[in-house]
C-alpha cells in the first residue's frame, strides 16, 4: 500500500500539486463565501478566510509532508537543488572536492594495501585454522619467541599433543639444477608427507609424497612448482614420471602444485620429502625446522598454546641438557603472512585517518564561510515553512553530495596511487596484489558518507541556527553570530592539532630513519659486487676438492683487471641470513647446559675481510695455509672477544656445543670488528668466523661471493666466464652489488617513510590551506571594522598585527593541543622507531616551530591585503 | 463567545472525521463543519491539521475522493468512507466507549 501510494505520489507529483491546490484554494473560496452570506464585505470575507486558514502554501506543506514517498521525493529535491549550488559555486566545489578526493583517496589506497595484506584470505581451506609453531626460547643467552624449532621437539609435539589434526614439517632447501640448458640454482622446501593434510592442498598434476617416501635413503622425488614448470619445463604435462637432476643427483618429478601455492616463501620453486633418519628425529639440539599445524575443529590459539605448553614443561623435564627454557608459542599463519608489516600498515591508515579528519575540517571550515553568504536564503526558507530538521537534512544532502564526488574522484587517485605504490615497493615487501575490489569499493563509500556527515554536521546546525529577525534585515553586515564564528575558529584549532599529530608521527620516523642510514656496518659496502655460487654434488664431496675450488676462483677472478680483493662466505651481511651455535671456553667451571653462550658463526674464505674492509683489530687474517693439517683457526668478533677478560682473545681456545662434546678445540688468531649481520638496530650480536678451507665440525659451505673492484658490474661476464671455464656446471645466481643488499635491507623502512612524509606534506599544506582560508574570511568579513579603524588613526602595522595576531592565536592553541595528543600517540610508535624516543623534544620542537611559522605565512597573506583596504572604500561600501 | 479549545490527539480526529462523513460524502470545509456541529463547537478543526489527515486516511484507504460540484459551482474534492474506514469507525468507536468508560469509573472511584 504505503510503496504503491509513493510510486503514484512520485509518478505523479505535479497532478497531485495541481488538485492540493485546487482543493486547498477551493475550501478558501468556500469559506469566504460563508462569511460573505454572514454579512461581511467581499474583501473583508476573503481577508478572514486567509486568516483562519493560517497560510496556504504552509497548509499544502504540511499536506505534503504525511504523503507517501515524500521523504524521497524531498531528498531528491536536494539532491538537485544540491547539485544546482555546487554548480553555481565551482570554485568553492572543485577546492571542496579535490581535497575530500585527496584524502578519501589516500584511505582507499592504504585500506587496499591492508585488504590485500592483512585481510587477504590464505589460499588453503580452513585457513584460520593453521597456525606456526615456534620454539619459545628463554636463556641467559639468547631469547627468540618465534624459534626454529628442533626434529626431536617437533616429533614430540606431534605425538603428545590433543588439539591438531595434523602437523607437518620443513626445511629450506636449495640445488644446482643442472642438465637441459643453463645450469640454475632454485630454491624450495623438504616437506614432511603430512604437509598436504595439514594445507589441505594438493597438486594440479600428479600426486602427494608417500610416508614410504618420507623417509631417509628413500628414492628420491621431487614437486614442481607452477612457475618453475611453466618457466623451465614449458608446462610440459608429461614431465611427471620424468627425471631431473638435483646437485647431481637424480629426482623422480611426480607432480606440479597448483599456481597460488607459494608456501612458506614466495621464492619457492620445488618440493622434496623431508626424509629425516630416525637418529635426527630424536635430535633436541639442533634448530632448524619450521612447523605448520592445523587446529582441530572448535580449538582455539590460546588452547592449543596451553595445551603445548605442558607438553613442552614434559620435555624440559625429560630432556634438560637441550629443553631448558624451551617453550612453545602458536602464532596463526595469517600473522606470519603479515608479519612485519602490520604495525607500519596500521601506522599508516592511521595517519591518513588523521589527514581525512583534517580534509573534512578543511571543508568544514569553507562550509561556514559559504554559511554566512547563504544565511539569507535559509532564512527565507525558514520564513517559508521549512522546519530546522528539513534544512539540516537539506545542508547535510549537499555536503554528502559532495563528498560522494570526492569519493568518486578518490577512487581514481586511489587507482593511480595504487599503481605507483606497487612500482615503487621494494621486492623485500613482498606485496601481494593490491587492487580495488568490492570490499575497497564499500570502504570508500562508507568513508565518503561519514566524511560527508561529519564535515556538513556542524555548519549545517549552526546555519539552521541563524536569527531570523537580525539576518532578513536588509543591510545586516554582523549576520553571523557568535557561537558561528566560535565553531568555525574551533574547526580550525582541531586541523591544526591533527596537523601537529601527523606531522609529529612522520618527524619521529624520518628522524629514526636519518639515524639507521647512520649506523656503522662495519665493512665497506661502495664498489662491492657479489654472487652466488653453491658447490654441490659428488664433485665437491671433500673439502680438498672444494678448497681446490676455491682457491682457483679467487685466482682466477683475482686475476681480471681492477679487482681488488675477491673473497666468499656462508652468509652475506643484512640479508637476514645466518646460523647459531652454543661454545664452550676452555679453562672456564662447567656450568649447566642454556647456560652457554650462543653466537652466531659463518664460513669464510681467505681474502673475505680484505675485500669487506672489514678492518681486523688484533691477530691476523686468515690464510691459505689455515689448512686441514694445520690446528683449527677461528676470526671472532670484537663483541664475542669480550668473553675474554680485557677482550683478550687471541691463542684462547673454545669448542662448539657443550663442555663435553667430543669435538675439536679451535684457537683464536683474530679479532675484527662487529659487522652488522642480521639487522642495524640493537647490539652487535657476537660472532664467529671459520675458515672454509677447514673442517671446523659446521658443516656449514661458501654460498655467496664478494669481488671488489670500481665499475664490478662490468666485470660480471669476465666473472661468470672464469667460473665456468673451471665448473661449466655450477649456477651463478643472485648478482647483486652490496649496495642493492643493503637499500633492499632498508627498503621497506625507506618506503614506508616516503609514503609518511608525503602524508606529513599534506598534512602541512592542509592545515596551512584551512587557517588561510579562515583567515581570508575574517578579513572579508571585517573590511568595514578595518576601514574604521584606519579612517581613526590605525596604522597599517597595526592592522597586520590584529589580523595575523587572530590566526596565531589560533595556530598556538592548535599546536599545544597536538602536542599534548602526540604526547599520548607516540608511544605507539616506539617499536618503529630506532634512536629516536617516542618523544624526542627536537621532533616536537621542531615541528611546532615549523607549523607556527606556515600558520604565521598563511595568515599573514591574507593580512596584508587588510592592510591595503581603502578605508574610504570600506566605508563607502553598503 | 468563548469557545472552549481543545486539542485533539490523532486518534481521536480521525474518529471524528470518519463519523462525519458516515452520513455521507463531503467535501474540506463541510467535514470541519459537520465536526463542529455534531460536538457543538467544541472542537474546530483548522485547515493545517484537516487536510494532512484527510490526504493520510485517504492513502490508508480508509477515505475514498472523487471531485464534484460545490454549492458555488467550483470543483470540490468529495471524500468518502470505503468499507475499511467504515470497519475501522467501528473498532475506533468500540475502542473509544472502552477507553472512556474506563476513564470515568476512574474518575468516580
Amino acid at each position: 500500500m504505503w510503496l504503491k501510494n509513493a510510486i503514484r505520489n512520485l509518478r505523479h507529483k505535479q497532478q497531485a500539486d495541481e488538485l492540493l491546490d485546487e482543493e486547498v484554494h477551493g475550501y478558501a473560496e468556500l469559506l469566504a463565501e460563508e462569511k460573505i452570506r454572514g454579512g461581511m464585505s467581499i474583501a473583508e470575507a476573503r481577508r478572514e478566510a486567509k486568516m483562519e486558514l493560517g497560510g496556504i502554501e504552509q497548509v499544502k506543506e504540511q499536506t505534503r509532508e504525511v504523503r507517501a514517498g515524500h521523504f524521497l521525493e524531498t531528498l531528491w529535491q536536494d539532491l538537485r537543488y544540491g547539485a544546482r549550488m555546487l554548480r553555481k559555486n565551482p570554485g568553492f566545489t572543485v577546492v571542496a572536492v579535490l581535497t575530500l578526493a585527496l584524502g578519501i583517496g589516500a584511505n582507499t589506497a592504504i585500506f587496499s594495501m591492508i585488504d590485500a595484506i592483512l585481510l587477504s584470505r590464505l589460499p588453503y581451506p580452513n585457513a584460520s585454522r593453521l597456525v606456526m609453531v615456534w620454539e619459545d626460547v628463554h636463556l641467559p643467552h639468547y631469547q627468540n619467541n618465534e624459534d626454529t624449532p628442533a626434529p626431536g621437539n617437533y616429533v614430540d609435539w606431534k605425538e603428545q599433543n590433543s588439539v591438531f589434526s595434523s602437523m607437518a614439517a620443513i626445511r629450506y632447501r636449495s640445488w644446482n639444477l643442472t642438465g637441459s640448458g643453463e645450469p640454475v640454482r632454485i630454491e624450495g622446501e623438504a616437506f614432511s608427507a603430512d604437509i598436504f593434510s595439514v594445507l589441505q592442498t594438493y597438486p594440479v598434476i600428479g600426486r602427494i609424497f608417500t610416508a614410504d617416501e618420507d623417509r631417509q635413503g628413500a628414492s628420491h622425488v621431487a614437486l614442481l612448482g607452477y612457475g618453475l614448470w611453466t618457466s623451465r619445463f614449458g608446462g610440459d604435462r608429461t614431465i611427471v614420471g620424468r627425471t631431473i637432476q638435483l646437485d647431481g643427483e637424480d629426482y623422480r618429478v611426480i607432480g606440479v602444485m597448483p599456481r597460488e601455492f607459494r608456501f612458506p616463501d614466495p621464492t619457492d620453486q620445488l618440493y622434496v620429502p623431508l626424509g629425516l633418519s630416525a637418529e635426527e628425529l630424536a635430535n633436541h639440539h639442533s634448530h632448524y625446522l619450521r612447523v605448520v599445524a592445523r587446529l582441530k575443529p572448535g580449538v582455539t590459539v590460546a588452547k592449543a598454546h596451553s595445551d603445548l605448553q605442558i607438553v613442552a614443561k614434559r620435555l624440559t623435564a625429560q630432556y634438560p641438557d637441550s629443553n631448558t627454557g624451551v617453550g612453545v608459542s602458536v602464532v596463526p599463519l595469517r600473522e606470519m603472512v603479515a608479519g612485519d608489516l602490520r604495525l607500519p600498515l596500521f601506522v599508516l591508515f592511521g595517519v591518513v585517518a588523521l589527514l581525512l579528519l583534517m580534509v573534512c575540517a578543511n571543508v568544514a571550515s569553507l562550509l561556514f564561510a559559504r554559511a554566512s553568504v547563504r544565511a539569507r536564503e535559509i532564512a527565507m526558507r525558514a520564513a517559508l515553512g521549512a522546519s530546522r530538521a528539513r534544512l539540516v537534512l537539506q545542508l547535510l544532502v549537499e555536503s554528502v553530495l559532495l563528498a560522494s564526488l570526492g569519493g568518486i574522484l578518490g577512487l581514481a587517485f586511489a587507482f593511480w596511487g595504487i599503481y605507483v605504490l606497487r612500482s615503487y615497493a621494494p621486492v623485500t615487501l613482498d606485496l601481494p596484489e593490491v587492487h580495488l575490489d568490492a570490499l575497497v569499493c564499500v570502504f570508500t563509500l562508507s568513508v565518503s558518507l561519514f566524511a560527508g556527515i561529519i564535515f556538513g554536521l556542524a555548519p549545517a546546525f549552526q546555519s539552521s541556527r541563524l536569527e531570523l529577525s537580525s539576518v532578513l534585515q536588509e543591510g545586516a553586515r554582523e549576520s553571523v553570530p557568535r557561537a558561528h564564528r566560535r565553531a568555525h575558529a574551533s574547526l580550525i584549532v582541531t586541523e591544526i592539532a591533527l596537523g601537529v599529530v601527523v606531522l609529529i608521527g612522520t618527524g619521529l620516523l624520518l628522524h629514526s630513519f636519518v639515524q639507521l642510514e647512520e649506523i656503522p656496518l662495519g665493512f665497506q659496502a661502495q664498489n662491492v659486487l657479489t654472487f652466488r655460487a653453491i658447490l654441490r654434488g659428488p664433485a665437491y664431496s671433500s673439502l680438498a676438492q672444494q678448497t681446490a675450488f676455491y682457491r682457483q676462483m679467487i685466482e682466477h677472478i683475482g686475476s681480471l683487471p681492477g679487482v681488488g680483493g675477491v673473497g666468499g662466505i656462508s652468509f652475506l651481511p643484512l640479508t637476514l641470513q645466518g646460523r647459531t651455535t652454543v661454545v664452550s671456553i676452555e679453562g672456564r667451571a662447567p656450568v649447566a647446559s642454556g647456560q652457554l653462550p650462543f653466537i652466531d658463526y659463518r664460513s669464510v674464505s681467505p681474502g673475505y675481510f680484505l675485500t669487506m674492509q672489514i678492518p681486523i683489530r688484533r691477530g691476523r687474517n686468515f690464510s691459505w695455509s689455515d689448512d686441514s693439517k694445520a690446528p683449527l683457526a677461528a676470526v671472532v668478533s670484537a663483541s664475542m672477544a669480550r668473553i675474554w677478560p680485557n677482550g683478550d682473545a687471541i691463542g684462547k681456545r673454545f669448542k662448539l656445543g657443550a663442555p663435553d662434546a667430543k669435538l675439536p678445540w679451535i684457537t683464536v688468531v683474530g679479532v675484527v670488528t662487529n659487522v652488522r649481520q642480521l639487522g642495524l638496530v640493537g647490539e652487535p650480536r657476537p660472532a664467529m668466523y671459520f675458515a672454509a678451507t677447514q673442517d671446523s665440525g659446521t658443516g656449514d659451505t661458501l654460498r655467496d661471493w664478494v669481488v671488489r673492484a670500481p665499475d664490478s658490474v662490468v666485470l660480471m661476464p669476465a666473472i661468470r666466464s672464469a667460473i665456468s671455464s673451471i665448473d661449466p656446471s655450477l649456477p651463478v645466481s643472485r648478482v647483486q652489488t652490496m649496495e642493492q643488499i643493503r637499500s633492499t635491507y632498508l627498503g621497506p623502512q625507506r618506503f614506508e617513510l616516503s609514503l609518511a612524509g608525503l602524508f606529513g606534506l599534506a598534512a602541512l599544506i592542509l592545515a596551512a590551506v584551512g587557517l588561510y582560508g579562515v583567515t581570508s574570511y575574517t578579513v572579508a568579513r571585517r573590511t568595514h571594522e578595518i576601514g574604521i579603524r584606519m579612517a581613526l588613526g590605525a596604522q597599517r602595522r597595526d592592522v597586520v598585527r590584529l589580523i595575523v595576531g587572530q590566526g596565531a592565536r589560533l595556530a598556538l592553541i592548535g599546536v599545544a593541543i597536538g602536542i599534548g595528543v602526540a604526547l599520548v600517540l607516540t608511544p605507539l610508535l616506539s617499536s618503529l622507531l630506532y634512536g629516536v624516543s617516542a618523544t624526542d623534544p627536537l621532533t616536537f620542537a621542531g615541528v611546532a616551530i615549523v607549523l607556527t611559522i606556515v600558520a604565521l605565512a598563511a595568515c599573514y597573506i591574507p593580512a596584508r591585503r587588510a592592510m591595503r583596504v581603502d578605508p574610504m572604500v570600506a566605508l563607502r561600501y553598503e | 463567545m468563548m469557545r472552549v479549545q481543545v486539542e485533539l490527539l490523532q486518534g481521536t480526529l480521525d474518529m471524528l472525521i470518519m463519523k462525519a462523513l458516515a452520513l455521507g460524502e463531503m467535501h474540506g470545509l463541510g467535514i470541519s463543519r459537520r465536526i463542529e456541529q455534531i460536538t457543538k463547537g467544541t472542537f474546530q478543526v483548522k485547515p493545517g491539521s484537516l487536510f494532512p489527515a484527510l490526504h493520510r486516511m485517504e492513502e490508508s484507504g480508509w477515505l475514498s475522493a472523487s471531485w464534484g460540484e460545490s454549492e458555488n459551482n467550483r470543483r470540490a474534492k468529495y471524500y468518502q468512507l470505503t468499507k475499511a474506514g467504515r470497519r475501522q469507525l467501528e473498532s475506533e468507536t468500540q475502542r473509544w466507549g472502552r477507553i472512556s468508560l474506563a476513564i470515568e469509573r476512574a474518575l468516580e472511584a
